[in-house]
């Protein structure tokens, strides 16, 4: 009982000081389009594509924490095998324009592959949604777990569809303008989307899930239905960039798409900003990519150790993510500022009498 | 014929490891409510430790569990000082992340002191015994009856003693034992040393067996899961069972399933569990406690 009530009153507060603060509402927006209107006009002046390239994949991580933060952080639902959906649609595409998908047909271009890769995604997500979305808080995540584990096992055994620990090699074309305004677009649309589902009824529901699923279907909420919905989202755009990201990188095998990193990464930069808040996850991703591009890079490989130890760090010391503890640390220092006028006006009363 | 029961007795010899590798992970969960993400890397940590002592020493790996057990135990007792106690108020949400923490940083660790080159430690008497027309590999029968002792000894412990009953109680009612005068913090110390002690002791007596990696550990952690759905909670006769269901049906799968190797052993305990959690969610002993209350994040 105790933990649920606890539970209620972190999601709460966090859901607080989300209003509280400006970025909540339309200014956020403005502000987010603002900010994808001047990326788009970022390559015009005159940058290598070396930038383009490292802009794409900030893209990409934005992107997917994003979608993990609306499964994840919006329903509750904390997802340890998202990456799942990324690798899926990774192979889609890699499978599409390398082999002849419908046997008759030959070999797909990116185009035809990409919305293929994002469907496939989808469809995985609601064949494993339908049975795993029906448990609840850890028996969940872990079942997620066993399904990313399970799959990269059998996409390993699949030798003939997937080249099995080989690997595919895509054909390799080099287009670093196209990858970042897509990567752009693909990004922009969703979190515009996540501001979206926010706000509306749909959203809402999502978050009453979060809060009180029963409670949520007392009131007449079909949590089956929106749980799905919002899982198959997810998993949409993550496929998306997934597929995406096997055109950009070339080759894929097991062993570099179902990574493990990839999820922690996501619920690192979902945790970092803020879980269930729009604007965090984005700002999360950012954060991450410069703190290993900048730092982790020249620590001798030790990229996935340090992510290891800063989640251990940032649930101990800062569960509610840089939003989340924006209002909360503002209350801090009014609080520090009015204990220091107690003290002074205490020490004033001292030298009176 | 001959065949099925030698299915049947490798499954049993499987499943008697299954059940001790779980004790660790079953009674952290059952006693403080903490699902040890990182279950499967304490266990790579004890199959390192073994390899160490074998390679430095010559130690045997059975052998090596004095030392072993000890050293864990210690380890054990720290990280939920330092890291569990902290968070256990928290929802549980947090324990999870925090263990998985913990495991992406110890399996990331290890890759980096040891690279990921598989090791094995190659004991002298890895042959097997012929009995009746089945053949009893004896790596594997060893583990088997030291598994048996080894959940034998934590029953009674865990019944006679003192320190046993202290961790009970808080395992039934925290608030109670507290009032009682149990010291919470150290009696969850306590029982994250000896699970970890126990989970790092499996991993050393696995090491004649499999190759040692340092990202062995996430198959044995869903297992475990496994087994504690099937089995429930914290309780050692669960355990032996779940171990039991899942040793045998994957050997049984592996050998009369063609085209499926063992690698994807954990895809059928994958199945097992979802099928478990969706069919039966109060467990196959009624062992877990009611989802509901359970899974508050």
């Amino acid at each position: 009982m105790s933990t649920n009530r606890d539970r209620n009153e972190t999601w709460r507060k966090s859901g607080e000081t989300l209003r509280a603060t400006a970025l909540g509402s339309w200014r956020g927006l403005i502000f987010w389009l603002l900010l994808v209107g001047l990326l788009a006009l970022y390559p015009y002046s005159g940058v290598s594509s070396l930038t383009l390239f490292i802009g794409s994949q900030i893209f990409v991580l934005v992107t997917l924490a994003s979608n993990w933060n609306l499964i994840g952080g919006m329903t509750g639902y904390v997802d340890f095998g998202h990456a799942v959906f990324f690798g899926i649609g990774a192979y889609v595409m890699g499978i599409a324009v390398t082999r002849s998908p419908l046997l008759i047909s030959p070999e797909w271009s990116f185009w035809q592959a990409l919305p293929l890769s994002g469907v496939a995604a989808a469809m995985f997500a609601l064949l494993i949604g339908l049975p795993t979305l029906r448990l609840k808080g850890p028996y969940f995540s872990i079942a997620m777990l066993g399904t990313f584990v399970a799959t990269r096992e059998v996409v390993r055994v699949l030798r003939p569809l997937t080249g099995g620990g080989v690997g595919l090699n895509l054909p390799p074309v080099l287009n670093r303008l196209g990858d970042y305004y897509l990567m752009l677009g693909i990004m922009g649309l969703v979190v515009t989307m996540m501001w979206w589902i926010r706000r509306s009824e749909f959203g809402q529901s999502l978050i009453a899930i979060r809060e009180d699923e029963i409670g949520a279907e007392m009131r007449g909420i079909n949590t089956t239905l929106h749980k799905i919905i919002a899982f198959m989202i997810a998993a949409f755009f993550s496929g998306l960039v997934g597929g995406f990201w096997a055109w950009q990188n070339t080759f894929i095998d097991p062993d570099v798409v179902f990574i493990e990193a990839r999820t922690v990464e996501m619920v690192m930069m979902s945790m970092l900003g803020g879980l269930g808040t729009v604007w965090g996850p984005p700002l999360g991703a950012v954060v991450i990519y410069l703190l290993q591009d900048l730092v982790w890079r020249n620590l001798f490989g030790a990229h996935l150790l340090a992510l290891g130890v800063l989640l251990v760090l940032l649930v101990i010391f800062l569960p509610e993510g840089i939003l989340g503890s924006f209002g909360k640390r503002s209350n801090i220092a009014r609080h520090f500022t009015a204990s220091i006028a107690q003290l002074l006006g205490r020490l004033g009363r001292g030298e009176r009498t | 014929m001959d065949q099925l029961l030698q299915a049947l007795v490798s499954g049993l010899l499987l499943g008697g490891f299954y059940a001790v590798m779980v004790l660790g992970f079953s009674v952290i969960w059952g006693v403080m409510g903490v699902i040890n993400l990182a279950h499967g890397e304490f266990l790579m940590i004890g199959a390192y430790m073994a390899w160490g002592l074998f390679r430095l020493l010559g130690l045997d790996p059975f052998a090596s569990l004095l030392i072993i057990l000890p050293l864990m135990f210690l380890i054990g007792y720290l990280l939920q000082i330092v890291l569990l106690n902290r968070i256990l108020e928290r929802p549980h949400l947090m324990a999870l992340l925090v263990t998985f923490g913990v495991s992406i940083a110890l399996a990331n660790l290890f890759k980096i002191v040891f690279t990921s080159d598989p090791r094995n430690v190659p004991v002298a008497y890895n042959g097997s015994w012929e009995l009746a027309g089945i053949t009893f590999p004896i790596v594997k029968t060893i583990i088997f009856f030291v598994a048996l002792l080894i959940m034998l000894g934590l029953q009674l412990f865990l019944q006679r003693s003192r320190l046993g009953k202290s961790i009970r109680a808080a395992s039934q009612n925290k608030n109670a034992a507290r009032i009682v005068g149990v010291d919470i913090n150290r009696t969850y110390a306590i029982t994250a040393g000896i699970c970890i002690a126990i989970t790092a002791g499996a991993g050393a007596m696995i090491s004649p067996t499999q190759a040692i990696f340092p990202f062995m550990g996430a198959p044995f952690t869903l297992k475990a899961f496994t087994i504690t759905a099937l089995g429930g909670l914290g309780r050692i006769p669960g355990a032996l069972l779940g171990g039991m269901v899942l040793g045998i049906t994957e050997i049984f799968v592996s050998i009369y399933v063609p085209g499926i190797g063992t690698n994807l052993g954990v895809a059928i305990s994958l199945i097992l569990l979802v099928l478990i959690l969706v069919l039966r969610p109060q467990g196959i002993l009624r062992g877990l406690r009611p989802i509901d209350a359970e899974a508050a994040l």
